[in-house]
């Protein structure tokens, strides 16, 4: 019982100092006290780094969605919807969500790991000691870059998505292409855009929240940079999945 | 001027630091020797902040430095160099934007300037030509050195140096000592040097502080050291 009490005290303590971490994140971005250099450093990086296998798993969905969707429509003589399945899919709900995991796996995990490595080697207390403030320079700009990249990063992906859907429906179900992109373009709606696109926003702060926080946090050495930026990952895939559930119903809600 | 007054700290109930009580005079240079583990490492974080005393208090020109917050602690930083036991260098940055970083962030140089300055430090260390380094690329020794090159290239009224010579072999050991000794002395500036090397430490310190089982067992200057009949000063120092 006692160890159960402890258990969540020491929860609650460790969720009050993320939202603290965040506070002082926010506040350090609302005063101004953003290093643009580091932020365009961080977002190359991130953004190099994900953006490749973003477009192969955007592509390769693209494809899946068109391929599914022809063999389940063309029993109804309903082909040429599928312009309509594989855009609408992928901006109201696959775009976002599929680009936030892989980003967490891939921008995530290296924010974690690389925080959580400086503060196992001192290199946060030396920014310290320096008379710098670790957060505003180390911290602020990985943050700031993923708010940045992200968006972009989703933008590719939808991209990449549709231009799989078209690979299939052209060379595989035989329809037209300027048929197909002018039924995407007639499919997809200011709302339907703007509903998935919106919570994509929400996933960066998610994202960079948790990573730079489990980075910074790190103790214990390289198991401990192993174990806090798995954790890192974990929470953001887990977080990312589960606030999509609400900012869905919240956006079907008042959107439509 | 460093005053540390009845400084307590413990660690998940370990009790680390018993009861310090130090005085450094201004452009002095103490050296504190003792055994691994005895919290020498420990004791030079309190003299920058990085940890609080349970008890006790750390002054920096008659300021309280445990009293004040995290933001008047980076203000005061400025002033301060430090070393760390493991260098602590920035290893996603090279040699000399490492050794620039604390000029441009605390001073208006231009780039040209602080090249000329990062170019003669690496030659007072002995280490030219590796600008372009990244501190993997460095042996021990190395980033020791080109950590202390940051320390001190501010020209800072206090320095701080945890083991500056451990990992060194004696020829560089005596040269980083009498580096630092010279730059102290030219810049009259306030010094807290950890270290086992006895025989460097004698030969650059004003005073010498040992430190047993935390707490101080002697302080005094190289010739009371030597002239000691404390049985484990005697015995640390042969
Ligand atoms: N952050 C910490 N948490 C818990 N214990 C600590 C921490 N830092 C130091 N200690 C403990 O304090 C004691 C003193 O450590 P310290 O690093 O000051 O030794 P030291 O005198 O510098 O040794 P060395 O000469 O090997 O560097 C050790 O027993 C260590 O286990
Ligand atoms: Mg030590």
């Amino acid at each position: 019982m006692k160890a159960l009490i402890d258990w969540g005290m020491g929860y609650v303590a460790r969720s009050g100092s993320a939202v603290c971490f965040l506070g002082e994140i926010t506040g350090h971005i609302v005063r101004g006290r953003i290093r643009w250099p580091e932020v365009l450093k961080q977002m190359y990086e991130q953004g190099i780094q994900s953006v490749m296998i973003i477009v192969l798993t955007s592509l390769a969905s693209g494809a899946v969605l068109a391929l599914q969707g022809y063999t389940a429509m063309v029993r109804f003589g309903a082909k040429e919807y599928i312009a309509h399945l594989v855009g609408l899919s992928l901006v109201r709900e696959l775009g976002p969500v599929f680009t936030a995991l892989i980003f967490s796996g891939k921008a995530g995990a290296r924010i974690a790991a690389e925080l959580g490595t400086m503060s196992v080697n001192d290199q946060v207390l030396a920014t310290r000691t320096m008379g710098v403030d670790p957060v505003e320079f180390l911290v602020v700009p990985r943050m700031a870059a993923c708010f940045l990249v992200l968006p972009v990063l989703t933008i590719i992906g939808e991209i990449a998505g549709i231009t799989g859907g078209y690979l299939i429906a052209t060379l595989e179900a035989g329809i037209p292409g300027t048929f197909y992109i002018n039924q995407t373009i007639k499919a997809i709606q200011y709302v339907d855009f703007w509903g998935g696109f919106a919570k994509v926003f929400f996933f960066a702060v998610i994202i960079g929240w948790i990573c730079c926080y489990q980075g910074y946090s790190t103790k214990g050495g390289s198991l401990g940079v192993g174990r806090f930026t798995t954790k890192a990952v974990a929470f953001s895939y887990i977080f990312v999945i589960l606030s999509n559930a609400v900012l869905t119903k919240i956006i079907l809600t008042l959107w439509g | 001027m460093i005053q540390v007054q009845h400084l307590h700290k413990s660690f998940n109930g370990q009790q680390v630091l018993e009861d310090i009580n130090l005085q450094v005079k201004k452009g002095e240079i103490l050296i504190v020797l003792g055994e691994s583990g005895t919290g020498k490492s420990v004791l030079l974080k309190h003299l920058i902040g990085l940890l609080k005393p349970d008890q006790g208090s750390v002054l920096i020109e008659a300021r309280d430095i445990t009293r004040m917050s995290e933001r008047e602690l980076l203000g005061l930083r400025k002033d301060i160099g430090y070393l760390f036991q493991e260098g602590a260098l920035y290893d996603f940055m090279n040699v000399f934007e490492n050794i620039a970083f604390p000029l441009r962030e605390h001073t208006a140089f231009d780039w040209k300037t602080i090249r000329e300055k990062v170019q003669s430090i690496l030659r007072l260390i002995g280490l030219e030509g590796i600008e372009e380094k990244y501190p993997a690329e460095l042996s021990g020794g190395m980033k020791k050195r080109v950590a202390l090159a940051r320390a001190i290239i501010l020209d800072s009224r206090i320095l701080l140096c945890d083991e500056p010579t451990s990992g060194l072999d004696p020829l560089r050991s005596r040269d980083i000592s009498a580096l630092i000794r010279d730059v102290a002395r030219k810049l009259h500036c306030t010094t807290v040097v950890t270290s086992h090397d006895i025989q460097n430490s004698l030969r650059i310190a004003d005073r010498l502080a040992l430190l047993q089982n935390g707490r101080i067992a002697a302080v005094g200057t190289p010739s009371e050291f030597e002239a000691s009949n404390n049985v484990f000063v005697k015995e640390f120092i042969s």
